[in-house]
């Protein structure tokens, strides 16, 4: 009992999400989802509230905000949107919003190579996919999620245990933080201009994963040929 | 900016979970996929974060390499899903549970049965050879008459 006092704060937190997923999830008593939509801004505060308390650093802070919310709403979004085409856009929103996270964490170069590569090519590719393969509208197995209740608690009982690690690591009470932060600062210094550029990045690449480098290029060919090997193709012998 | 990444090693195990519900309730292949990458998605918030927080590259380089296998996986699993597709009309993860191809695959009772029951050899079949047999119109078989030229001939030909 002592426990579930002291995090009273995350349990509620993760009850909250909880709940808002299975009112956002489409069902067939249930017409339309406002409920969840609703409950949907009280649910972000909240896990800002709890787990995001600002810094201090006005910018930063609205920056990783505005970063964090749009990432998390188009999580949420995405996972429970009942149309696949609208779920493949809300995929996109929170690529842009982890896309704004790369950018506060230094790096840039990251960033737009992630908006090019997957707006640009794996949104795009998985949008002509649905569209090749749409049903009329509204299939079934669109409508109807598997067992949602279960894979909710599941999820949201691993997302408690992560942010619980999370506490215990870098919470207030934790004693490593003091001693690590003022070691880190002066090591984050020290790079401070060249962390995140593309030059900086590829000096990393091409000097200590090169080899790496070399193994996904080589699975990236691997990949080419054995999708073109796999596709269906008609009678004719064309694509 | 600040060096404590536990704002974003929180984005991060959000955006995971939710990819993880995703993956475990939709029933459509396409965005099971898409949910995986939403996965790939919070772990890459984490190696920036902790680039960040170390000042070296190591977790951005980490980054680049997801990217590319997430190319990867999104090309072969569309082709996988497309083959899929063009068999059974659907994109149902139902209907794919047993990924065998069904005449290979014994179903359970009848391999309960032959425990029991072992089936007996089957006979040898007779391969059928020559020509077909031209039936007529009042249902019995017409015989051609073959003279001894056409069989001289043939035997030539032959």
């Amino acid at each position: 009992m002592n426990w579930v006092s002291e995090n009273i704060a995350l349990i509620g937190t993760l009850v909250l999400l909880g709940a808002n997923i299975l009112l956002l999830f489409p069902s067939t008593g249930r017409k339309s989802g406002i409920p969840g939509f609703l409950l949907l801004p009280v649910t972000l505060a909240a896990l800002g509230w709890v787990f995001l308390q600002p810094t201090g650093d006005l910018v930063r802070d609205i920056l990783f905000y505005m970063a964090a919310g749009t990432a998390v709403l188009g999580g949420l979004l995405m996972t429970t949107q009942r149309n696949p085409v609208y779920a493949a856009l809300w995929f996109a929103v929170a690529t842009l919003g982890v896309c704004g996270l790369f950018v506060i964490n230094s790096a840039p170069f990251l960033a737009a190579v992630t908006i090019i590569v997957y707006a640009g090519a794996i949104v795009v590719t998985f949008v002509f996919v649905i569209m090749l393969a749409q049903q009329e509208q509204g299939s079934g197995y669109d409508r109807i999620p598997q067992q949602p209740f279960l894979a909710t608690v599941l999820g949201c009982l691993l997302v408690g245990t992560m942010l619980l690690g999370i506490e215990k690591t870098f919470g207030p009470d934790s004693s490593r933080l003091s001693v690590d932060r003022t070691a880190l600062h002066v090591s984050s210094l020290s790079v401070e201009n060249d962390l995140g550029s593309p030059g900086g990045v590829g000096r990393s690449l091409f000097t200590d994963y090169l080899f790496a480098v070399e193994l996904a290029g080589t699975v990236l060919l691997v990949a080419t040929i054995g999708a073109i090997a796999i596709a269906p193709r008609r009678p004719q012998g064309s694509l | 900016m600040s060096p404590d990444p536990s704002h974003y090693l929180v984005v991060g195990a959000l955006l995971f979970g939710l990819g993880a519900i995703g993956f475990l309730t939709r029933r459509n292949l396409i965005l099971m996929m898409l949910s995986s990458e939403m996965m790939l998605h919070g772990v890459s918030v984490n190696l920036t974060a902790f680039s960040q927080y170390h000042g070296q590259h190591d977790g951005q380089a980490l980054t680049i390499f997801v990217l590319t296998i997430a190319a990867c996986e999104a090309g072969l699993s569309l082709a996988i899903i497309l083959a899929l597709y063009q068999r059974t009309r659907s994109l149902d993860i139902r209907l794919w549970t047993t990924l065998g191809e069904e005449e290979l695959m014994p179903p359970m009772a009848d391999s309960a049965s032959r425990e029991i029951e072992p089936q007996a050899e089957p006979l040898p079949k007779l391969v059928p050879a020559g020509r077909r047999p031209v039936i007529g119109a009042d249902g019995h078989v017409v015989t051609p008459v073959l003279s001894n030229s056409q069989v001289s001939g043939k035997g030539a030909k032959a």
